[in-house]
């Protein structure tokens, strides 16, 4: 740590304040890009948030205006209650469907390897092109998933999935756990293969059936990861734009509409102020994910130390 | 190995039970992609009038289409563009930044730290709005350059996150004998941290370019003239402008997604091991 820079040597300086200088230099860089570019922008949001802004203007201070508007549009609270529905259904059966495969594949099973890759396969595609592909699939005409129902006499009738207010929202979110899964699957699959193998040992030796070993075995070990991968993906999903925007783009009627769409249809009108305070009504429970998520994985990178 | 060998003394069910639901996974993950595959190689009237989960015809129309028509190849070309100036950029700020925070003690190192995660998990949809206004100020509005500069809010947290955990692997004594030997703190990090964390650097680099690669909403806001269109920006004009262009939406969706399995495919193992060292203990 205390060695001194031997290439650099500046006599009127300590070698710990070079030092210092150094490590400040390799950072600075990083630091101030990240307050420019998220720090300032945020605090910006909020300030405009509070006028009347248009695009290429300047706006005046509304105090509340923007956010009384909100609060009384039909819009904005279906808004919230899809975005809510979306990450809260989406995230339960990507768990599920998580948790399930990463304990299949946590066993001796045929081909582990391959049918691991493949299951990681919808995430390695880009995500618009996953739900461009959904989009497609969903079609009335030209459509896989009528084409599966019909043809296999599951259901005989042509739907058209994205279309319907009872259908859209449903739809949606089979695209989204399609596509979320593999993260949930590798994470957990991580977290199963670091429980030492001693512990399923002694559980059997004491009888254990597979329920009990599962409560005090398993779940003990990966329930750090559980709850990270939820907090990560709970951000992720409520923030997802490609989804409901190429599916559907909030439609039909609203159905599906949720805030990052909303925000957008905002911006497109050209009144700035309400689209970013759609965001910003947002923001508090964002940020509250936010800083318990950051808490999480700080803990665990001191530990790593 | 074999099925056999793989299931040792379980009974004909369960071994049953296990291949369904891995038979049932599979159909699931790969009945899209093979969808989207089918759907770039039919006809049109096939598309449209004879749904059928095999093409009568084979036909690369689609694909002609999607370039001669949509110059689709310039969109690709500027989604390249954009996502390897993001990934080399990204690489050497955060490789700098990653070391200054494993090998220094300093204040506010705890405090960057924060904010380098709070700024890995703000999502782009708090942002576009204020960054839209930031680049048309900046002048740098319907550009490439502003793609670039804008798409760091998140290149730049995730890789300077996911290389400090690579970095801190690094013995520090391997360090220390080679700057004994004459390396200045510099040639340390490029002769020895940097090499010996190659597979780290692999991960990193693959996450970013994808990260840029896939990016939509800041593009749809920035970028407004046709030849300057990424890839995932083409192809959502595509549905919003066309009648049904399933063929040459979808072979667009196959010509973009392409590279990235390839890429996926061969650096797998790089791949898993970083995404589980960005979020969980690794």
């Amino acid at each position: 740590m205390r060695q001194r820079p031997t290439s650099t040597a500046e006599p009127r300086l300590s070698a710990e304040t070079q030092q210092n200088l150094f490590a400040y230099a390799l950072v600075v860089p990083v630091a101030l890009l990240l307050v420019g570019l998220v720090g300032y922008p945020l605090f910006y949001a909020v300030y405009v948030s509070f006028t009347n802004m248009v695009v290429g203007g300047g706006g005046d201070w509304i105090g509340l205006a923007n956010f009384q508007y909100l609060a009384g549009s039909p819009v904005f609270a279906s808004a919230i209650w899809n975005t809510v529905v979306l990450v809260v259904v989406s995230d339960a059966f990507k768990l599920a469907i998580g948790l399930g495969l990463a304990l299949l594949v946590n066993e001796r099973i045929p081909a582990r390897g391959l049918f691991r890759s493949f299951l990681m396969l919808p995430w390695a595609m880009p995500a618009f092109v996953a739900f461009l592909t959904w989009r497609v699939l969903y079609q009335p005409i030209g459509g896989g998933i009528n084409l599966i129902l019909t043809n296999t006499g599951l259901y005989p009738e042509i739907v058209d999935w994205l279309g319907q207010r009872s259908t859209a929202m449903p739809a949606v979110i089979v695209a989204s756990v399609w596509r979320g899964f593999p993260f949930w699957f590798i994470s957990i699959l991580a977290g199963l293969q670091n429980i030492p193998a001693e512990l399923y040992e002694a559980a059997r030796v004491d009888g254990a059936n597979a329920w009990q070993r599962f409560r005090a075995v398993t779940w003990p070990g990966i329930k750090r990861v559980v709850i990270i991968t939820t907090l990560l993906s709970s951000i992720w999903t409520a923030n997802s734009f490609e989804s409901v925007w190429l599916l559907t783009q909030g439609g039909p009627s609203d159905a599906t509409m949720v805030f990052p769409v909303l925000a957008y249809f905002g911006m497109q009108t050209q009144r700035i102020g309400e689209a970013a305070a759609v965001s910003v009504a947002m923001l508090p429970a964002l940020l509250i994910l936010v800083f318990i998520t950051t808490s999480l994985m700080q803990g665990d990178e001191s530990e790593r130390d | 190995m074999g099925p056999d060998s793989g299931l040792p003394g379980r009974h004909l069910v369960a071994k049953l039970a296990i291949v369904a639901a891995m038979v049932l996974a599979l159909l699931f993950v790969l009945f899209p992609v093979y969808w989207m595959v089918i759907t770039s190689l039919k006809l049109p009237r096939e598309i449209f009038r004879m749904p059928s989960l095999w093409p009568q015809v084979f036909t690369g129309a689609n694909y002609r289409i999607l370039i001669e028509d949509k110059e689709f190849l310039v969109a690709i070309r500027n989604s390249l563009i954009v996502a390897s100036s993001v990934t080399l950029i990204s690489l050497v700020v955060a490789s700098l930044a990653a070391y200054s925070m494993v090998r220094f003690r300093y204040r506010f190192k705890g405090l960057i730290g924060r904010l380098i995660l709070f700024a890995y998990l703000t999502p782009t949809s708090l942002l576009f709005i204020p960054l839209s206004i930031l680049i048309a100020r900046l002048q740098l509005g319907n550009t490439l350059h502003g793609l670039i500069f804008v798409y760091l809010t998140f290149s730049l947290p995730v890789s300077t996150w996911m290389l400090q955990a690579y970095f801190a692997a690094v013995p520090r004594e391997l360090e220390e004998q080679g700057m004994i030997d004459g390396l200045s703190r510099l040639g340390a990090l490029f002769r020895i941290v940097l090499p010996l964390s190659a597979p780290g650097l692999a991960a990193v680099a693959i996450f970013t370019f994808t990260g840029a690669w896939n990016e939509l909403l800041l593009a749809l806001v920035l970028i407004t003239s046709e030849s300057r269109r990424t890839a995932p920006l083409a192809l959502n004009y595509l549905i919003t402008s066309d009648v049904l262009p399933w063929g040459p939406l979808m072979a667009g969706a196959v010509l973009s997604s392409v590279p990235l399995m390839i890429l996926y495919f061969v650096a797998q193992r790089f791949i898993v091991q970083g995404m589980t060292a960005g979020s969980v203990k690794g």
